[in-house]
């Protein structure tokens, strides 16, 4: 098909061809058109199906407000729906399909629907599909939603690469057209740094699609001549094909740069960047959007709003039909009729509502064929201009919960007081409907903002260009048509729907959006909202402004869920964090799982080990008679120092701190201030100012970041500085009898004898011949045990050395797994028990909560409830049975009690099996746990269908008097 | 006296990576040592003037580093700083405070970190897809924390498209694709 609809002028470049392809057919355009001109330049005027009642339709716009040109764009995993083909650039090879059809798109089996209108009202869906009841889940709802939607996603991983970014300003505007490059100029000639950002791939605006001059010149010329000159200023920074979508706080927007949108491949770049603008001002110069008029069967292909056809014939060169009709309701009727007669497409007439004329029914199934007026002529035509007057884009204004405010003259909403910080509108955006006037505006806002940010340069002339024309009335729609007429063109709702959604109680207009869904596709009802209003209004007896507007949220237009993920995908999903022995443990047979972001080795699996057990059982089997040895990295380091940091640490934890002598470590449980543990760990005290804390994995940030608050905000006043060294130090717990004599091996020029060196000594010394450590004497799994640190860079170096080292004593690595395993036998509480619901006294800690000082939380510890003689105690467990396995969240009853909550005792928080005694053994909460040692009660687990019987019994399970840790 | 003939060595966080992207560089400093400065309450005085003593440095003001060679210090906290310095023993804490002279609380920061030094032309382009921080606008000398995918950061410019990057060592694997990413996005 040749490009039958092209005619001259326009800006495209004609020397160049591109070939493109329609529902498999090859078409041609010219690099400058969009889908829907070279479409329209090919004749092609259906190009999808309505979303409910399957109706033909056609290009309706010339812009992102586009309701009805929704296409599938590429094919295979790229393929992407409900793409606005007036949004589109042509690029060679460009594959587009139409959708939501069954069948072709001439002839679509669903267009059915259509007969079934009646039917088919607003809120159908409510009142229908009731009976029989059975029919719901099995025909109704897979039929419901095989309809339902309207393009189709390809199902496989989008293999494009999004992106994100960052950029400042001083002053962002949003919007390229007349009163954007006007402001641009003005505020970049004034020396203010400017993002100007449009979502076009040229800017200009209606420049470009307009007759009018500016400057003594063509608008289209000028906005090329503007644009050359802000693209040499250094302080500006011109950002086509990017949509601001969003206004957030403290000034920041977000906006969507289709980077490779018009391209045919992206080359392994991103596809598009998601940025976020930090700016100190920002001017919105968004235009406003022309909307139509509802009449009888105003949908049809060839109905199309009038600034799109002068869009069409003046920007693209193409005649969106051969007999053009016009309705209007104010001047740019008259408008669109000169420009079509100056480019030779002949006008059927100009319908102008001002007169009392109007249409009531249109004709043509597959494209407009005549138009009927009220006067009941009848007009041949294949294509119709309407004009309904044109909506200032306040939508950015709104999304700081702003309203719009009405205004009579212009028939329109414009933005209200109430703007986001920072925010000013300018030009069409603000009411100001003409090009003069908005280029005046434009300019004037430049220059004043930039002068209020201290850029003093002068901003030079306003561009001149004389105010068109301009005067509207309200007309929304056609009362005398009998046919449907609809208002919102994407989602299929008609002046009948809004009619009937008033008559049945949707008074408001939150109500009738939600129940009509009007204005709530993709195109967010850009041209549709304000006819829906204007009809419930009318039949509310109310104003406009009185019925109100639904509110505007981001985004502006839809925005790829790709895009806001960004680069945070598979494996990139987050970051991870490393051990320093990782490297090591990867060559070893590692099994790593995910603990906050860290990797750490759950267990080293060994060759013919079948399966975990058999690692971990191991694992801690040899620590108990020989040594093992874990990497502690992960846990949080926090460098205390100051002259009042005992103090400050007395504070913070629940026991004392103020005289732990140097050269000693401390267990320290940390309550929150309602007086619930939330972290334990240990504390050592290097010298008299310095002490080093450890925190559990999980809480490493939060404990140091409520220290941080409670430094600097409740205790200002106290010497005390805090650093995390987590990272810093790799640091590994030597366990087991023999972890002595592998020590004894490592450290330099240091008697690691039980009387030199006791239990939670602590000491910096160096190891291997010089290089400096920390050792610490402190255990989790109950042996006798340190922890051993060295600066992060010996990590790697320092687990081959220890493993070297104990090789003799045929040393073991252990993972995460069994660490547990240990820390259960030996009774230590860790996250399972301290749950964020637990007191110390729950945990049988209650002792370490001192009375004779404050600290956070203590007060609030001595709650009554808090301390009940039949509160829950951390008790250990044993199955009856040795042969049966624990299960962790079984609640315990009495024998005899029924299975419901008002019987329950408590639960299993932990379980394991013990390698050491040779049976499962668990850590639970018991009511009166601690007076009830050698009972026994049922543990029951609907959910895992386990109901057995078990012994309670002190939670230390090995070593209650800790003679091995002491030894 | 340790038994074993087995010391210990050290290795770069990231192995000492040295690549190019394009005409843009990405150099592991692990040539650098970091520590990390605490002011005493009431101590200003004094270890300002043992800054000035010790490294001719004036206490940096928040957002800029103030150099002296290759020495940098960093304002990170009111009442903390960070000093950069060339160093290659894992004693640099020592030598820092031996130099104070207990006008200030030291701590060890060079393997909390690593750093990346990053130049080449697509520097700024690369940074703004992964610094919220506007480092375009920065004076040479200019510091700032902030996030990059996620990981906590420092970032402090050196010249026009040369810049420092520090991020948390554990995570250095990640924060280096971030970083690489960034340039081969923007880089033809």
């Amino acid at each position: 098909m040749t490009q039958v609809n092209r005619i001259e002028g326009g800006q495209i470049d004609r020397s160049n061809t591109l070939k493109f392809q329609w529902n498999e057919r090859w078409l041609s355009g010219h690099p400058g058109d969009t889908l829907a001109s070279a479409l329209l330049a090919n004749g092609v005027k259906l190009v999808g199906r309505s979303f409910k009642y399957h109706r033909p339709r056609g290009i309706f716009s010339a812009g992102s407000e586009e309701p009805n040109a929704l296409v599938q764009l590429r094919k295979g995993a790229a393929q992407e729906p409900n793409t606005r083909a007036t949004t589109v650039e042509l690029f060679d090879g460009l594959y587009a399909t139409s959708q939501n059809h069954r069948g072709s798109l001439e002839w679509d089996l669903m267009a059915a629907n259509d007969l079934l209108a009646p039917f088919l009202s607003a809120g159908f869906y409510y009142k229908t599909f009731m009976w029989p009841k059975a029919f719901w889940e099995k025909l109704y709802e897979p039929f419901i939603r095989s309809s339902a939607g309207l393009g189709r996603l390809s199902g496989r991983p989008d293999p494009d690469i999004y992106d994100h970014g960052y950029l400042h300003c001083d002053l962002l505007i949003i919007g390229a057209g007349p009163a954007g490059l006007a402001a641009a100029l003005a505020a970049g000639r004034a020396g203010a740094r400017v993002i100007l950002a449009d979502e076009d791939f040229c800017m200009g605006g209606r420049l470009n699609s307009e007759s009018y001059d500016v400057d003594g010149q063509s608008g289209a010329n000028w906005a090329a001549l503007a644009v050359t000159e802000l693209h040499a200023m250094e302080n500006v920074r011109c950002m086509t094909r990017t949509t601001v979508y969003g206004s957030y706080d403290h000034g920041i927007y977000g906006a969507l740069e289709r980077k490779a949108d018009h391209l045919a491949t992206s080359e392994g770049k991103p596809r598009q960047v998601l940025w976020r603008i930090y700016s100190q001002r920002a001017l919105l110069t968004a235009g406003a959007t022309e909307r139509s008029i509802a009449f009888g069967n105003n949908d049809r292909p060839g109905v199309m709003l009038a600034g799109a056809v002068r869009t069409f014939v003046n920007r693209f060169g193409v005649a969106p039909g051969r007999e053009v009709a016009i309705l209007t309701n104010n001047e740019d009727g008259l408008r669109t009729a000169a420009d079509l007669k100056a480019k030779g497409v002949q006008i059927r007439g100009v319908i102008d509502t001002r007169k009392g004329e109007t249409i009531v029914d249109t004709t043509g199934r597959k494209a407009l064929k005549s138009v009927t007026l009220n006067n009941g002529r009848k007009i041949s035509a294949d294509c119709l201009a309407v004009s309904g007057g044109w909506s200032p884009n306040v939508h950015l204004t709104c999304h700081h919960r702003g309203r719009p405010t009405w205004r009579e003259d212009i028939a329109a909403f414009v933005p209200g007081g109430d703007l986001p910080p920072g925010m000013t509108v300018a030009g069409a955006a603000a009411g100001h409907l003409t090009l003069a006037a908005t280029l005046a505006d434009g300019h004037e806002s430049g220059a004043r903002i930039s002068a209020e940010l201290g850029h003093a340069n002068a901003p030079g002339d306003t561009p001149s260009a004389e105010d068109e024309p301009f005067e509207t009335t309200a007309f929304w729609h056609v009362k005398e048509s009998k046919r449907r007429a609809w208002v919102d063109l994407q989602n299929d709702v008609t002046t009948k729907d809004v009619k009937q959604s008033h008559q049945e109680g949707f008074r408001s207009v939150e109500h009738l959006k939600r129940y009509t869904t009007l204005g709530m596709a993709t195109d967010q009802g850009k041209t549709a909202n304000i006819l829906g209003l204007s009809i419930m209004a009318e039949a509310s007896g109310k104003t406009i402004p009185e019925t109100g507007t639904t509110i505007f949220r981001p985004p502006y237009n839809p925005v790829a869920i790709g895009a806001f993920a960004g680069r945070a995908r598979g494996k990139d999903f987050r970051y991870f964090r490393l051990t320093p022995s990782h490297k090591w443990a990867e060559e070893n047979g590692a099994d790593f799982v995910e603990t906050g972001m860290w990797l750490r080795a759950q267990w080293f699996k060994k060759p013919g080990e079948k399966g975990w057990r058999d690692s971990v059982d191991r694992e801690a089997a040899q620590t108990r008679k020989s040594v093992g040895i874990c990497d502690v990295t992960t846990l949080g380091k926090i460098d205390i120092q100051g002259r009042d940091a005992a103090a400050f640490l007395n504070r913070i934890y629940s026991n004392p701190f103020l005289k732990l002598p140097v050269g000693k470590v401390r267990y320290g449980l940390m309550l929150r201030e309602d007086g619930i543990a939330y972290d334990d760990g240990t504390t050592a005290r290097l010298s008299e100012t310095h002490f080093v804390m450890t925190t559990t994995t999980a809480n490493a940030v939060t404990v140091f970041r409520n220290m941080e608050f409670v430094r600097q905000c409740l205790w200002p006043d106290l010497d005390v500085h805090l650093i995390s060294t987590t990272d810093g130090w790799a640091q590994f717990a030597v366990a087991g009898p023999n972890s002595r004599p592998l020590l004894q091996k490592v450290v330099d020029d240091l008697d690691l004898s039980n009387d030199a060196f006791p239990f939670m000594a602590c000491t910096e010394c160096t190891v291997f011949g010089g290089t400096p450590a920390r050792l610490f004497r402190i255990s989790f799994s109950g042996e006798l045990a340190y922890e051993i640190a060295v600066p992060t860079r010996f990590g790697d170096s320092m687990i081959r050395g220890l493993m070297a080292a104990g090789e003799e004593f045929e040393v073991v690595p252990y993972g995460t797994e069994a660490l547990g395993v240990m820390r259960i036998e030996k009774g230590h509480a860790a996250g399972n028990e301290l749950n964020g619901q637990t007191s110390a006294q729950n945990l049988g800690l209650g002792g370490m909560v001192s009375k004779k000082k404050d600290a956070i939380g203590s007060k609030l510890s001595e709650r009554d409830e808090m301390n009940r003689d039949d509160d829950l105690r951390l008790v250990g467990f044993r199955p009856k049975d040795r042969a049966a396995l624990l299960t962790a969240g079984a609640h315990f009853l009495r024998r005899g009690d029924p299975e419901d909550m008002a019987h329950d005792q408590g639960w299993m928080t932990s379980v394991a099996y013990s390698p050491e005694l040779g049976h499962s053994v668990g850590l639970g909460f018991l009511k009166r746990g601690s007076e009830r040692i050698g009972e026994t009660i049922r543990a029951y687990s609907p959910v895992r269908n386990q109901d057995i019987l078990v012994e309670v019994c002190s939670p230390h399970h090995i070593d209650p008097e800790g003679e091995r840790q002491r030894g | 006296m340790a038994e074993l003939a087995f010391t210990l060595s050290a290795a770069p966080i990231l192995g000492g990576v040295n690549q190019s992207i394009g005409e843009n560089r990405i150099v592991e400093r692990d040539d650098l040592a970091l520590v990390s400065i605490a002011t005493p309450i009431d101590g200003e005085a004094s270890l300002t003037a043992s800054l000035e003593t010790g490294w001719g440095l004036a206490l940096p003001d928040p957002t800029v580093s103030t150099p002296r060679g290759e020495t940098r210090a960093v304002r990170t906290a009111p009442d903390q700083l960070l000093l950069i310095f060339q160093h290659g023993t894992p004693n640099a804490d020592a030598t820092v405070k031996s130099k104070l002279g207990g006008t200030g609380y030291t701590t060890d920061q060079t393997d909390a970190w690593v750093i990346l030094e990053v130049s080449g032309p697509k520097t700024l382009d690369a940074l703004e897809r992964l610094c919220p921080l506007d480092v375009s606008h920065f004076p040479d000398g200019g510091a700032g924390r902030t996030v990059m995918e996620h990981m906590g950061a420092m970032v402090i410019r050196l010249g026009a498209d040369r810049f420092l990057l520090l991020s948390a060592s554990s995570s250095a694997r990640s924060f280096l694709h971030a970083v690489e990413t960034s340039y081969r996005y923007v880089t033809d």
